[in-house]
Order: C-alpha cells, then sequence, then structure tokens
C-alpha cells in the first residue's frame, strides 16, 4: 500500500499542530462556537446529539495491520472502546473528548492517517472497489489512480470552498459496480475502447440525499493520462456555477440537472479545451511510481482447485459451509480466496467493531493476509488475500471473535445510518430497527432462501444509509416529533442502477419490521423460482401485490394513507 | 409541582459535547431533572442569546425546547429530545468478545 513520503508526513503533522492550537483557543473561551465550527468540521470533527464525533479518512478502505492496530488504541484510550465502520469505507469514533483530540491526531499522523477532508465542502475521501486489487472482474488496479486522486485533491486551494461536499469513486470492474460510483458526484469507471486502450468513463451527478440522481456520462472515453485535468475542469464549472443560495440545491447533481447533460458536458469541454496544459496530464513514470506501492504481495505458486471452495461449502460443517458461500470471494490469483467479515451480528449495531476485535483483526491479516484490511462501504471488513485452504481455520478465528456471521449480501447485513442515536440531522431511529431485523431473521436457512436482498436504512432524507439503493430501503421522518418510516422497493447501487420508490403511507416503528416481513413473504409466494431474485421480482410484478401485503390493498390512494 | 408544559434551555458542553441543561441558577447540569423551567418560548430564547454571549466557552449553540414537567421529572416532548436526555437507546459498547487485551 502506498507509503508516505516527507510531504505527506509534513502536511498532516502541521495540520495536527494547527489543530491543537485551534482547539487550546476554544477551550479557554478565545473563540466561540461559531468561530470554531468551520475549523473543527475541516478537520472531521462534528458535534453529534450527546458528544463530539471524529471521522477518520481510511482513503479506499485500505488499512494496514499496523493502522488498525492504532484504530483500535485509540477506541481503547480516547473512546469507549469501539470504532464504527462508516458507508464510505471510513471510521469514526462517537465520543472522543474535545480536548483529546489533537492527541488522537497526532495519533494517526504515526500511523499515516488523518481526518482532513472527512467534512466540509471539499472533496472527501476517495472511494473504491472493495475488491480493488484481487478481483478477477477488474481490467486493472484502480487504487493508483485513487491514491493519485487523494494527493490531487488533499489541500487542493481552488476546490477547498465549492458550494457542497463532493464525493469521487473509482471502479476498474466493468461488469460489476461494487463502488456505486453512479451515486456519486464524480464516477470513474475504467474502461477499454475498441483499440484495446485503457481510460475512464466519467460519470457525473449522481448522489442520494433529498434529490436522488443516477448519474450521466459526461465522457465515454477519457485517456488516463487526462484523468486529473478533466476532472479539475468538471470541479471547475461547478465551483462557478453550482448554487450557493441554498444548501439543498448545492450538489453537482442539481447543476448537471439544471442545465442539461449536454450543456454541463459543452462547459466541461469547453474549460478543459483552454486550461488542460502538460502540468495537469500524468505522466507514465509518476503513475508507475504510485502503482508500485500496490504492488501484488508475494503470493504463493498454488495450482488452481476450482472443486475446494465446492466441498467446503457443501461439507459437513455447515457453519463453515455457510460462510463459505456466502463470505468468500473469487480472486484473480488461483489458491486465494477474499474474505469478507460480516460486521452485521444480532444485538450489535451494524458496523461497530470493538478494540479488542480491531486488535485481533489486525492479527488474523498479518496471519493470513498480508497484513491488509478493506473497509467496504457496506460496513463490513475484507481480508483480500486469504489461502483458500486456510479458510476452515480462518473461520475458526473469525467465530471466536463474534466475526463469523454468514450472511454477506444477504437480507440482514444491512446498510445502517447511526440515525437518531446519535446524529444532530437524523429523524428517527436507525440502529433499533437493523438490530430487530438482526433478531427477526436470524436464521441460516431463511437468509439462503431469500437470497441476495439488501436492506438499507437512513434516519433521515441526507441518506447515509443509501436508503434510496436499497432492494428494500427504509428512511425515517418526522411526523411532530415521532419517529415514523417510509419503506422503498426497488433501489440498486451497481451497474443495474435504480431509485427506490415508496410503497405507501409512512409505519410507525413497532409496524415497519412486520412490514419488511411481509414484503418478504409475499416475494416467496410469487417469485417465479428460487433463482430470481428479489430485485428482479419487484421489476417483474410491480408494487401492488406488495402494497396488498403491506397494507391490505393494492390502491395507491388507500396505501398512501393521505401522508 | 402541577403537571404542564413548560420550556428549558439546552444546549452541549464544550469540554466533552456531553448535551447540558441549564439550571435555574445559571450554572449547567448534565441531568435533564436539574434543569431550570422557564413559564414560555420567549424566556427561553432570551436565556439561550444570553448564554451564547456569556457562556459560549463552557456550552455551544443554546436553544430552548418545550418540555412536560410534573412533580421532579422533566419529560421533553419529541423524539430528539428524549434520546438527548437519556442517550442512545442502543448497546454503546460491544460486549467483549473474551479475547485479553
Amino acid at each position: 500500500m502506498y507509503q508516505y513520503d516527507d510531504y505527506d508526513r509534513r502536511i498532516i503533522i502541521e495540520r495536527a499542530q494547527q489543530f491543537r492550537g485551534q482547539v487550546a483557543r476554544r477551550l479557554s473561551g478565545e473563540i466561540t462556537e461559531e468561530e470554531f465550527k468551520p475549523l473543527r468540521l475541516q478537520n472531521g470533527l462534528y458535534m453529534q446529539l450527546h458528544a463530539y464525533m471524529l471521522r477518520v479518512a481510511i482513503p479506499y478502505g485500505l488499512l494496514s495491520s499496523k493502522q488498525v492496530r492504532k484504530l483500535a488504541h485509540i477506541a481503547r484510550t480516547y473512546d469507549k472502546g469501539y470504532a464504527h465502520l462508516t458507508t464510505r469505507q471510513n471510521i469514526q469514533y462517537n465520543w472522543p473528548r474535545l480536548a483529546n483530540v489533537p492527541v488522537i491526531l497526532d495519533e494517526l499522523a504515526s500511523v499515516e492517517m488523518h481526518a482532513v477532508q472527512t467534512s466540509g465542502n471539499c472533496v472527501r475521501n476517495i472511494t473504491s472497489d472493495h475488491f480493488a486489487g484481487i478481483a478477477r472482474d477488474e481490467i486493472e488496479d484502480p487504487r493508483p489512480y485513487c491514491e493519485i486522486l487523494r494527493q490531487w485533491s488533499t489541500f487542493h486551494p481552488e476546490f477547498a470552498h465549492l458550494p457542497r461536499k463532493f464525493k469521487i469513486a473509482v471502479t476498474a470492474a466493468p461488469g460489476e459496480d461494487r463502488a456505486a460510483v453512479r451515486f456519486h458526484d464524480i464516477g470513474l469507471r475504467m474502461v477499454e475502447n475498441a483499440q484495446g486502450e485503457r481510460g475512464f468513463e466519467v460519470l457525473v451527478g449522481g448522489g442520494l440525499g433529498r434529490t436522488p440522481v443516477i448519474a450521466e456520462v459526461v465522457r465515454d472515453f477519457l485517456p488516463k493520462r487526462h484523468m486529473l485535468s478533466y476532472i479539475e475542469s468538471i470541479l471547475r464549472v461547478y465551483n462557478l456555477a453550482g448554487r450557493r443560495d441554498n444548501k439543498h440545491k448545492a450538489r453537482i447533481k442539481i447543476l448537471v440537472t439544471a442545465l442539461g447533460v449536454e450543456e454541463f458536458r459543452r462547459r466541461v469541454e469547453e474549460d478543459w479545451e483552454k486550461s488542460r496544459t502538460p502540468a495537469l496530464e500524468l505522466p507514465d513514470a509518476e503513475v508507475a511510481r504510485v502503482s508500485a506501492f500496490f504492488a501484488p504481495p508475494p503470493y504463493e505458486n498454488i495450482a488452481a482447485d476450482p472443486d475446494r471452495l465446492i466441498s467446503l461449502g457443501l461439507g459437513r460443517d455447515r457453519d463453515l459451509g455457510n460462510w463459505v458461500k456466502n463470505n468468500v470471494f473469487p480472486h484473480k490469483v488461483p489458491g486465494y480466496s477474499a474474505v469478507v467479515i460480516s460486521v452485521k451480528k444480532p444485538g450489535i449495531p451494524p458496523g461497530d467493531v470493538s478494540d479488542t476485535q480491531l486488535d485481533a483483526i489486525a492479527d488474523i491479516a498479518d496471519r493470513f493476509s498480508f497484513g491488509h484490511t478493506v473497509v467496504t462501504h457496506t460496513q463490513n471488513l475484507v481480508l483480500p488475500d486469504v489461502k483458500t485452504s486456510e479458510l476452515p481455520r480462518l473461520h475458526a478465528e473469525l467465530r471466536a471473535l463474534d466475526l463469523g456471521e454468514a450472511n454477506v449480501g444477504k437480507l440482514t447485513d444491512v446498510i445502517t445510518c447511526p440515525g437518531l442515536d446519535y446524529c444532530d440531522l437524523a429523524n428517527a431511529r436507525s440502529i433499533p430497527l437493523s438490530l430487530e431485523i438482526a433478531e427477526r431473521f436470524d436464521r441460516i436457512d431463511y437468509l439462503n432462501d431469500v437470497g441476495d436482498v439488501s436492506i438499507k436504512i437512513s434516519g433521515c432524507i441526507n441518506a447515509c444509509g443509501h436508503h434510496h439503493v436499497g432492494n428494500i430501503g427504509i428512511l425515517g421522518i418526522d411526523k411532530r416529533g415521532e419517529e415514523f418510516y417510509q419503506l422503498m422497493l426497488g433501489g440498486s447501487p451497481g451497474n443495474d442502477a435504480s431509485i427506490g420508490k415508496i410503497l405507501g403511507r409512512a409505519l410507525a416503528q413497532n409496524e415497519i419490521v412486520d412490514a419488511v416481513e411481509k414484503v418478504l413473504g409475499r416475494y416467496l409466494e410469487i417469485r417465479d423460482s428460487i433463482d430470481e431474485r428479489f430485485l428482479d421480482t419487484v421489476r417483474r410484478v410491480g408494487f401492488d401485490p406488495f402494497k396488498e401485503a403491506v397494507y391490505g390493498s393494492a390502491d395507491p390512494l388507500e396505501a398512501a394513507g393521505g401522508d | 409541582m402541577p403537571a404542564a408544559n413548560h420550556w428549558i434551555v439546552t444546549g452541549n458542553f464544550t469540554d466533552d459535547g456531553a448535551v447540558a441543561w441549564r439550571r435555574a441558577d445559571g450554572t449547567w447540569s448534565r441531568a435533564i431533572a436539574e434543569a431550570g423551567l422557564l413559564a414560555d418560548e420567549a424566556s427561553a430564547k432570551a436565556i439561550a442569546a444570553r448564554a451564547v454571549a456569556a457562556e459560549q466557552r463552557e456550552i455551544c449553540d443554546p436553544y430552548g425546547i418545550e418540555v412536560f414537567a410534573e412533580g421532579t421529572t422533566i419529560d421533553p416532548l419529541t423524539a430528539r429530545q428524549r434520546i438527548r436526555a437519556n442517550g442512545p437507546t442502543t448497546p454503546i459498547r460491544r460486549p467483549d468478545s473474551g479475547i485479553s487485551r
């Protein structure tokens, strides 16, 4: 993985020193909260309902075991013994004291980490495919390009005060989008053109929030060497023309929609023709230099044995078999597998990892996966390089850590925002619903029968839980100070991107999980075979059978209930 | 005290972000039961505005909320304020998995 050079190290240490002074002035009362707020937000420090929250950047989700141990140490020493995995491959600490935050930043800097640009109207953490570098279906490792984007965007003076926050995701697997690139401000999809050259399809203006939009293709093929100059042009057009009068209308998706993609493209191309200079072209030597940090680890030469996984999946140990079927994914190197560690266990808030688990995961990563761990945007962890022959031993160790759930991609692998238990923006709680879902459906045969289905829960319209792109989405709303929930069906974040639609009237907290169960029950009744996924059934039959199951009527007016 | 709706002033402590409730004597507590009751929204707004200026070192972003008070009990009227008063409704720390440190 990438190693900081002197410049990287210096700017992070300097930023931590600056923030130490700012915190001291806030604690002494020399500066007010109003003055301090923009300073703390630039360092990833929020004020939530009960405490400060520090969001730590994890570029493209990749962590060394040394970094994981440091995150465990911070959780144990400065927080309440856990860290929380976010939906953009970062982690959050929910309980730091203000006086300790500069110390935490020093600790992070000591392992080449920081909290810079995890908040505010700037370019945020660059995210990617959690199987980047090992996926069989990728045409090239996207992480060097993510890293180049990270370096380019960090403290970029022209883009430090954008109209609104800005999120970029990169994938190099054209066949399956695991990075939700169509729901980012910019999505880069590596593709090959007719001449066999590799470049990026550039998508712009995707996003969730109160106005969900699927990104539009602004350029079919961008040679890789022009990645930075073209993105600068996109950002420049946005910076100049994006709205600043209304934060709810300030994201680039609003600008692209208002102008129309053709006019937006024309402006970008016009700027690009004027502004591109050789200085912004990516030299092959620099790409090679950065790529060298992502060289494959010293894999053993193991003969391909495709039957091995099948036999593990069908073996006598059913726990192991289910885990292999649901949590183990193909690797491009014969004899190796990618393992997704589920951080979705009944009784535990989704994405919460304790300090002891983090320490143990670091040890496991060292012994099983060349010291690497990846945070997924689905709030799980990946061990990217596990020898297939070691899967039974790994599974036993994970199970002893309460990390052996065999539910990846299944009903109980719920994406959940912090919701009203923590978040100052939320209207309703998310985590209790997720826990209720985990408890009610925690039967492996049922999970396997229902198959691949995603549930995503957001406690407000800001959509941190990605509810718009859940096959089943749940959105918390406020009705006269009380929590209610809208049920949505039909969303998907991938290559078949779609935005879910509201099924009917909002439901009370004690109704919503029952409604999910009724939807799933109807799906099991009407799917045309066990191979028809939930999403495909919804797309085939529409909403009426599900409205009837939940509300007792397919009549949209009756189902809407005047809500 | 007879049961009735009142107003109180709340914010977050600068030191650790914990929820703060303003007592009648102008000091700040971590327990909602100690909050000073006010007759109306205008009183709460006036005190919050003064606190923004005079108590900003200790407290962030003070504001008034309506509550229901009876005897020694003060109950907020919204889910948000109930959760602020009582803490998260879900487990705060994962149970220890049995691994020694």
